[in-house]
């Protein structure tokens, strides 16, 4: 080609040209090692695997302001997944089914518990209007609770294949807001339940007494002595106070899920939010039972607030004379009777 | 059929953010929702590595296994989406979600958190193929017109790529071959555990 | 029974009271996503809805 360089026909130029060139590289003080390795540090995605911790995520920096968004994997999801589809449905079943199993069978071989001596028309007042308000606040709060909560964990096995998507959709998004607003009324009522009936659910003497004849509740005409609550009823207190407490705490952060602000924070909290709950309902079809058809007069104290002397004598003889003393009349019920406190 | 992946080259990504625009002006993304984010392991350390992440489309999905109202399913290529009507916004999906893929319009669980959103390998969702009502919900339905997605696409340096899962893993075989590294098929043993190396 | 009434209703009206109160401090993402620097006007609408 007429113009090109003529040096580089000279023989030897390009040997001289790279001899030339390498001195370059050599005088440059890195070329002193002249391997160079662009993957001798780079992070290796089995390695960083399976140096995670349980728990633990692989994450870097990113430019966006969201936290959550620095994450890369979370392999804890697995786990989270396999407990929610997985243990969990095992646990709720167990525990639910089996209380009611367990209800059922009470029922046939115990029968209902009657009132010994029989109704004696004459009653007492066990508790005023804002005690029963205050239970009757907490426990329909707690019904929506549970079974939204229920059909979270089992409406999409159990009740979408009898509905259709759309409807089992649409049910579980009012489902999904009833739960999280009648939670802050139920918060409300278990502070006001612990506030005003904490004073009669110390644990005492007469409990040990009572548990120790098993609160008489297997032999027809076993009555132990009981004050205002009996062991069984003091337990199903500290059941709700320190259950609903749990639920609450870990409701907060599930319903404010920025409070916790990773997404491992939040997987614990539904953890425990959904273990607790299936435990608390099955305690509480336990209290429902024996408040309703298990035993015969039970219903009143809440219901009207005024329960059979003879009921009352037999469940909690203790309150009774406590009662009458109070009201210094034997057992009529006076015009102007001491609420129950 | 082909079952269609994302696999990033982390050896190559340059944290250039292409992948992350192209996405948010393909679908018009809100600000606030991430579909397609880059996270920087190690940055500015020795060996600093980015990987452009968002949905994976997992084999046997997490999200839809958790899902209360199970609004997820997958198509016959194998990308996971979802219906927004159907969806309540409870958040689970983001629990189980490896990958945090699942995006809320609102931060407070309660009443508007918004139906979630996420990443749909330019697949739309549920409403008709390429429909303003599709558009609106769910983003650009490209995969009805024959094109994979907008992000591999506008990648600068190739090294996100998207397609049939086969395809892009012997593309990055070779790749691995020729330079003597590579750091590994980022998710791909989480995603894809039915065939991690492709 | 009247006892009864009373606490559904209370439950229900503090069930509303509380919804609205929540959906006044519920921030949106583009608001909560945003740092000091950055002056949205428009966040978008699609994909989302109106908000």
């Amino acid at each position: 080609m007429p113009g090109s360089l003529s040096i580089l026909k000279v023989a030897g130029f390009k040997p001289f040209f790279a001899a030339f060139a390498l001195l370059f590289v050599l005088a440059h003080p890195a070329a002193a090692q002249l391997s160079f390795k662009p993957t001798a540090e780079a992070v290796q995605e089995d390695k960083l695997l399976n140096a995670l911790k349980e728990g633990d995520k692989i994450s870097g920096r990113v430019s966006i302001p969201d936290g959550n968004a620095a994450n890369l994997i979370q392999p804890a999801g697995r786990d989270w997944r396999d407990f929610h589809r997985g243990t969990l449905p095992w646990i709720g079943g167990i525990a639910i089914l089996g209380m009611i199993a367990l209800l059922a069978v009470f029922l046939m071989v115990r029968g209902r518990i009657r009132v010994h001596q029989g109704l004696s028309g004459k009653t007492i007042l066990r508790f005023a209007s804002f005690e029963r308000f205050t239970h009757w606040l907490t426990a329909s709060c707690f019904i929506i609770l549970a079974l939204s909560g229920l059909n979270v964990s089992f409406g999409r096995t159990l009740i979408l294949p009898l509905f259709g998507a759309d409807a089992f959709a649409a049910m579980s998004a009012w489902a999904k807001l009833a739960h999280n607003y009648l939670a802050f009324p139920f918060m409300l009522g278990l502070v006001i339940m612990f506030l005003i009936w904490i004073k009669d659910n110390i644990p005492g003497k007469v409990d040990l007494e009572w548990i120790k004849q098993g609160g008489g509740i297997l032999y027809k005409g076993k009555h132990p002595p009981a004050k205002r609550f009996n062991a069984g009823q003091k337990g199903i207190f500290w059941i709700v106070i320190i259950g609903g407490t749990l639920m609450s705490v870990s409701g907060w952060f599930l319903i404010f899920p920025y409070l916790p602000g990773n997404v491992t924070a939040l997987q614990i909290w539904t953890v425990i939010h959904a273990v607790i709950a299936m435990l608390f309902i099955a305690a509480m079809l336990a209290h429902i039972y024996i408040g309703s058809i298990g035993m015969e007069g039970a219903f009143d104290a809440m219901g009207t607030g005024e329960v059979d002397v003879n009921w009352a004598k037999e469940h909690h003889s203790l309150w009774v004379e406590e009662q009458q003393k109070k009201a210094g009349a034997p057992s009529d019920r006076t015009p102007h009777a001491v609420p129950a406190e | 059929m082909a079952r269609v992946k994302f696999l990033c080259d982390a050896d190559r990504c340059i944290e250039c953010n292409a992948c992350v625009t192209a996405c948010k002006n393909e679908h018009e993304v809100p600000w606030g929702i991430n579909r397609r984010r880059v996270v920087t392991i190690n940055d500015g350390k020795p060996g600093e590595r980015s990987v452009s992440m968002a949905c994976m489309h997992c084999t046997d999905a997490p999200c839809a296994a958790v899902c209360p109202v199970s609004c997820f399913y997958t198509t016959a290529d194998g990308v996971v989406l979802h219906s927004k009507d159907l969806c309540i916004g409870c958040g689970y999906c983001f629990y189980a979600c490896p990958f945090g893929a699942p995006q809320y319009p609102k931060v407070g669980n309660f009443g508007s958190r918004g139906k979630m959103d996420k990443c749909t390998y330019c697949a739309g969702g549920p409403e008709a193929d390429s429909t303003p009502a599709e558009y609106a919900k769910y983003g650009a339905n490209r995969l009805a017109e024959g094109k994979l997605p907008i992000c591999a696409e506008m990648c600068s340096t190739k090294s996100l790529l998207a397609g049939d899962g086969a395809i892009i893993a012997e593309i990055y075989k070779e790749r691995v071959t020729k330079r003597g590294y590579g750091s590994g098929m980022w998710g791909w043993k989480t995603a894809y555990s039915d065939s991690p190396t492709g | 029974m009247k006892v009864f009434v009373a606490a559904l209703a209370f439950a229900v009206v503090a069930a509303v009271g509380v919804a609205m109160v929540l959906n006044t401090i519920q921030e949106p993402s583009s608001v909560a996503f945003s740092t000091s620097g950055a002056r949205v006007g428009d966040p978008g609408h699609n994909l989302i809805g109106p908000s």
